[in-house]
């Protein structure tokens, strides 16, 4: 394999510059996220009005709206996609530290804050 | 030959192929991305924080809020009509105060427009030119009618006696939502620019990162939404 070639496989497999080639999906697919998360979004909504309180109603409404947020984020906002050809794992950990880090930092804070009036 | 044993023709057209990758999509990174998308990418982390707290703030500001109606706080009863404060107190929670099914139709219109902006991006990257015109204009006019709903929202809420400035609810409310409407104007005018650009014919296949740069910021307003959605209008 000649030099130029290397090059040209190196652009192939997604490891090069801006040229992000993970195969992103296909106008279908799009278009099957959108209709699951109207989908999620109809039955968040009728769980509201079902009369429901306390973990019954909020844990399941948590859980709809984490599988939304990661099928925007992993779908439409490619993450899913450019994680993949991100080089390595600990740039993925990372990211996914980053997130439960925060997450961790507001959940701290809610739990913890009192007003004091 | 060169140093290392390359034929110098096939090294100097190696090197001509990387001034031409660099030329197209910005500067190299090593994780295999370009630098303006995961520079894009920690901008958004920064923007994860600040509606992280401001939604956490929303929480905490409405959990006060509710507990001093209930507990019949006069100074805080005052703020906003009798009826309203007596069903908030019945109920131990604001979420009667919402129009949970206008609310919803908003966010299937916020929804809708994701799915015109990823058509958009996979439109330029394919060189469908006419396609980028027609599902940009798509997401600025859908993120336009999501912005008229939440003017409406705040004009009905503020008839209503919901001020900004007269309880925690009002001010965290419309901070967040407010800040979350903002977002979404400044993403409608780089849609308008992009637009913009598509007419004058300097949106080509070879711009679609841009497109794609552009299209992150509209999904995270999206996701945010999503948040908030459920967060600040279904749970009580």
């Amino acid at each position: 394999m000649t030099h130029t070639d290397m090059a040209h496989t190196a652009h192939d497999t997604d490891t090069h510059h801006g040229h992000d080639h993970a195969a992103h999906p296909t106008e279908k697919q799009y278009w099957m996220v959108f209709v699951i998360l109207v989908l999620f979004t109809a039955v968040e909504v009728a769980w509201s009005f079902m009369g429901f309180e306390g973990a019954v109603l909020v844990v399941p409404l948590l859980v709809m709206m984490t599988i939304k947020f990661f099928l925007v984020a992993g779908a439409f906002m490619h993450l899913y996609f450019d994680l993949k050809i991100l080089n390595g794992r600990l740039f993925t950990w990372a990211f996914f530290g980053a997130i439960l880090l925060a997450g961790a930092v507001y959940a701290a804070v809610i739990a913890s804050f009192r007003f004091n009036i | 030959m060169t140093d290392i044993g390359i034929p110098v023709e096939e090294s100097a057209a190696f090197v001509a192929h990387e001034q031409e990758l660099v030329h197209e999509t910005g500067h190299a990174s090593s994780l295999g991305l370009s630098n303006t998308k995961l520079a894009f990418w920690l901008f958004l982390g920064s923007e994860c924080l600040l509606f992280g707290a401001l939604i956490s703030t929303y929480l905490l500001s409405v959990g006060n809020f509710v507990g001093q109606v209930v507990a019949g706080n006069p100074r805080v009863l005052a703020t906003m009509p009798a009826e309203i404060m007596n069903e908030i107190a019945e109920k131990g929670s604001v979420n009667s105060f919402f129009d949970i099914p206008f609310t919803s139709a908003s966010s299937f219109i916020l929804l809708m427009s994701s799915l015109t902006m990823v058509l958009a991006h996979k439109a330029v990257s394919e060189g469908n030119y006419r396609g980028t015109k027609i599902w940009l204009s798509a997401t600025a006019l859908l993120g336009a009618t999501f912005i008229s709903g939440q003017v409406y929202e705040f004009t009905v809420f503020y008839r209503e006696g919901l001020h900004y400035d007269g309880n925690l609810f009002g001010s965290a409310f419309y901070t967040l939502t407010g800040f979350h409407g903002a977002h979404v104007t400044i993403g409608i005018l780089m849609l308008v620019a992009l637009l913009i650009m598509a007419f004058k014919g300097k949106l080509q296949a070879d711009r679609a990162e841009t497109v794609e740069i552009i299209g992150l910021y509209w999904h995270f307003v999206d996701v945010v939404w999503v948040l908030i959605f459920t967060v600040v209008y279904l749970i009580p």
